[in-house]
């Protein structure tokens, strides 16, 4: 009974101060959805005016496209790059230091350089592509529906591939060498370390990290709104971004509180679904 | 491939490992060479086709544009002031309720655990406006600490998930020992289990003030007034009120990108090292 309460003592500052900014905005916005700007209840009238709106399907398949074919390059770049830098060769430790650059830097600084680079006229990427005659011209990356969204991926790549390195390569460095001893022993080669050391090893690892991808994915505005904000011709709309706009810029607070319950239980849904598949996983997996 | 029966470590053959590496440097690094090289090139260099590499006239006239014309200087102690305390804030809330999270059984432990994960998981957007009006009547709006708070959203969860695991991972006879010694909980928690996990606290401190440094959204929605306006609505500010002065938008982000950069070079021996490994295995 002491022990029940001390540890309630513990936790209780940070449970006060999470309840206030996120308990409270969450029960609001459900209330927001169901009633009108007077305040008057209206029941589904809000959810049926956002469901009906034509940029809300392609928002949300946006937002799939954008979320599962970033953390798809994420974990694949971040688990080679790991290995990679677990390797010993001369000047390891200032090319771990640099691969965190982009994941460190500003989402909005990654935003209006990489913006700058695939500038139409004056970029240096289109200049490289060119130049070297992968592309016969100049691509407006930025404005053409059809490569507008796979350039958002890669920059979103670009910026959170480190964090999958750092955390996988974390997890590589506590295997113990025994393990590794027992396998050469065998007469294992490098490849076979990959496969049946390394990767089961830190299995639990890469799925705690594609978890926080797909929240980080849901959540991320910043590269989307600084580069297009939606656009060109909402080839580039995500859901965040769809709600933004509906409260801030159409200022319909109400019709932006249905589409975040439509959105948040879409993501809860998404996360429950992600980690019942993993409970059940680990007895497959050596 | 190489020779078991000396039990050398195997690995990949050098020359793949160098290619690989300097192929990540170079991804890594080639927005930022650009980005600097722009940020001191004339307005007639920027706009040439094709680009050229270097200038010929290199110029700081970009930097005093951004140091000396512009809001970016009280814009960059905005962002210091509300990161730093939002930082500290973050980590105080969070080293209790990890220790309460690591060590205790209650009631109700898993659900309030999964009710601060769930924190992260809020779509940001979706929470603003009922935010919006908390803050107005708590007076918080265009102030430090209506960000401060608010940034609790975006790094307590995750600083009390991190922390937790920390926490765990240090053996609980040490902790018995130190009671069976006289110590009391703080006494433990202070002398023993702190200092165990420094790379749980480095991380800690190096994620929140990265976040908090970076954050954009909550930042555009509740500090509208420059006197508490942070650098990344700064520089979304600058490209438009200079509509396309690249040159300028680029000194900016130099400017905004090195205190992050060299914060987390100087961290990173301990954000990154072993650490956990040596205090985890003994």
């Amino acid at each position: 009974m002491d022990r029940n309460s001390t540890g309630l003592v513990f936790v209780l500052p940070a449970l006060i101060v999470l309840a206030m900014l996120i308990a409270y905005p969450v029960a609001y916005t459900g209330l927001l959805s169901v009633t009108d700007r007077q305040g008057a209840f209206v029941g589904l009238t809000n959810f049926k005016a956002v469901l009906s709106a034509r940029a809300t399907p392609q928002a949300f398949w946006n937002t799939i496209w954008f979320v599962g074919g970033s953390i798809v390059f994420q974990v694949l770049l971040g688990t080679a790059t790991a290995i990679l830098l677990n390797q010993s060769f001369f000047g390891r430790g200032i090319v771990r230091s640099i691969t965190l650059i982009p994941w460190v830097v500003p989402g909005i600084v990654a935003a209006t350089t990489w913006a700058w680079m695939f500038h139409t006229e004056f970029g240096i990427i289109n200049y490289m592509m060119t130049g070297s005659g992968i592309i016969p011209e100049p691509i407006g990356w930025l404005t053409n529906g059809n490569t507008v969204m796979p350039v958002l991926i890669a920059i979103n790549v670009w910026k959170l591939f480190p964090f999958v390195a750092i955390m996988v390569l974390a997890g590589l460095q506590s295997i113990p060498n025994d393990l590794y001893e027992a396998a050469r022993v065998d007469g294992a080669n490098f490849w076979q370390e990959v496969r049946f050391i390394m990767i089961p090893q830190v299995r639990s690892v890469i799925v705690a990290v594609t978890l926080l991808l797909v929240i980080w994915g849901l959540n991320s505005i910043t590269i989307i709104y600084a580069i297009t904000r939606g656009g060109p011709a909402n080839r580039t709309l995500i859901t965040p971004i769809q709600i933004f706009r509906l409260a801030f810029e159409s200022t319909q607070f109400n019709q932006a509180a249905a589409l975040s319950v439509i959105f948040f239980a879409v993501a809860l849904v998404i996360v429950i679904i992600y980690i019942r598949a993993l409970a059940s996983a680990p007895g497959e997996a050596k | 491939m190489s020779d078991p029966s000396t039990l050398r470590r195997t690995g990949l053959p050098l020359p793949i490992t160098i290619v690989g590496a300097a192929l990540v440097v170079l991804i890594c690094l080639f927005p930022f060479m650009w980005m600097a090289v722009s940020s001191i090139k004339t307005l007639p260099e920027l706009y040439t086709v094709p680009p050229i590499w270097w200038p010929e006239t290199p110029t700081l006239g970009n930097y005093y544009k951004v140091l000396f014309e512009s809001n970016i200087p009280r814009y960059f102690l905005n962002s210091v002031i509300i990161s730093v305390g939002s930082t500290f804030l973050a980590l105080i809330l969070a080293i209790f309720a990890s220790y309460g999270f690591a060590r205790f059984d209650f009631r109700g432990k898993p659900l309030l655990q999964s009710f601060v994960l769930i924190g992260q998981l809020l779509p940001t957007a979706a929470i603003i406006v009922p935010l919006f009006i908390t803050l107005r009547v708590l007076g918080l709006v265009n102030t430090y600490w209506g960000l401060i708070l608010v940034y609790m959203i975006i790094t307590l969860p995750l600083s009390v998930w991190m922390l937790t695991s920390y926490f765990k991972a240090i053996p609980v006879e040490l902790e018995e020992a130190a009671i069976i010694d006289g110590s009391s909980r703080l006494g433990i928690l202070f002398r023993i289990t702190l200092p165990l996990s420094t790379p749980g606290i480095v991380a800690v401190v190096v994620y929140a003030f990265v976040t908090t440094w970076n954050e954009f959204v909550f930042a555009l929605c509740f500090a509208t007034d420059s006197s508490v306006k942070t650098l990344p609505i700064g520089l979304a500010e600058f490209s438009t009120e200079f509509n396309t002065d690249w040159g300028a938008v680029m000194a900016a982000s130099v400017v905004m990108t090195l205190p992050i950069a060299l914060l987390f070079f100087s961290m990173q021996r301990l954000f990154v090292g072993g650490l956990t490994a040596g205090a985890t295995k003994g």
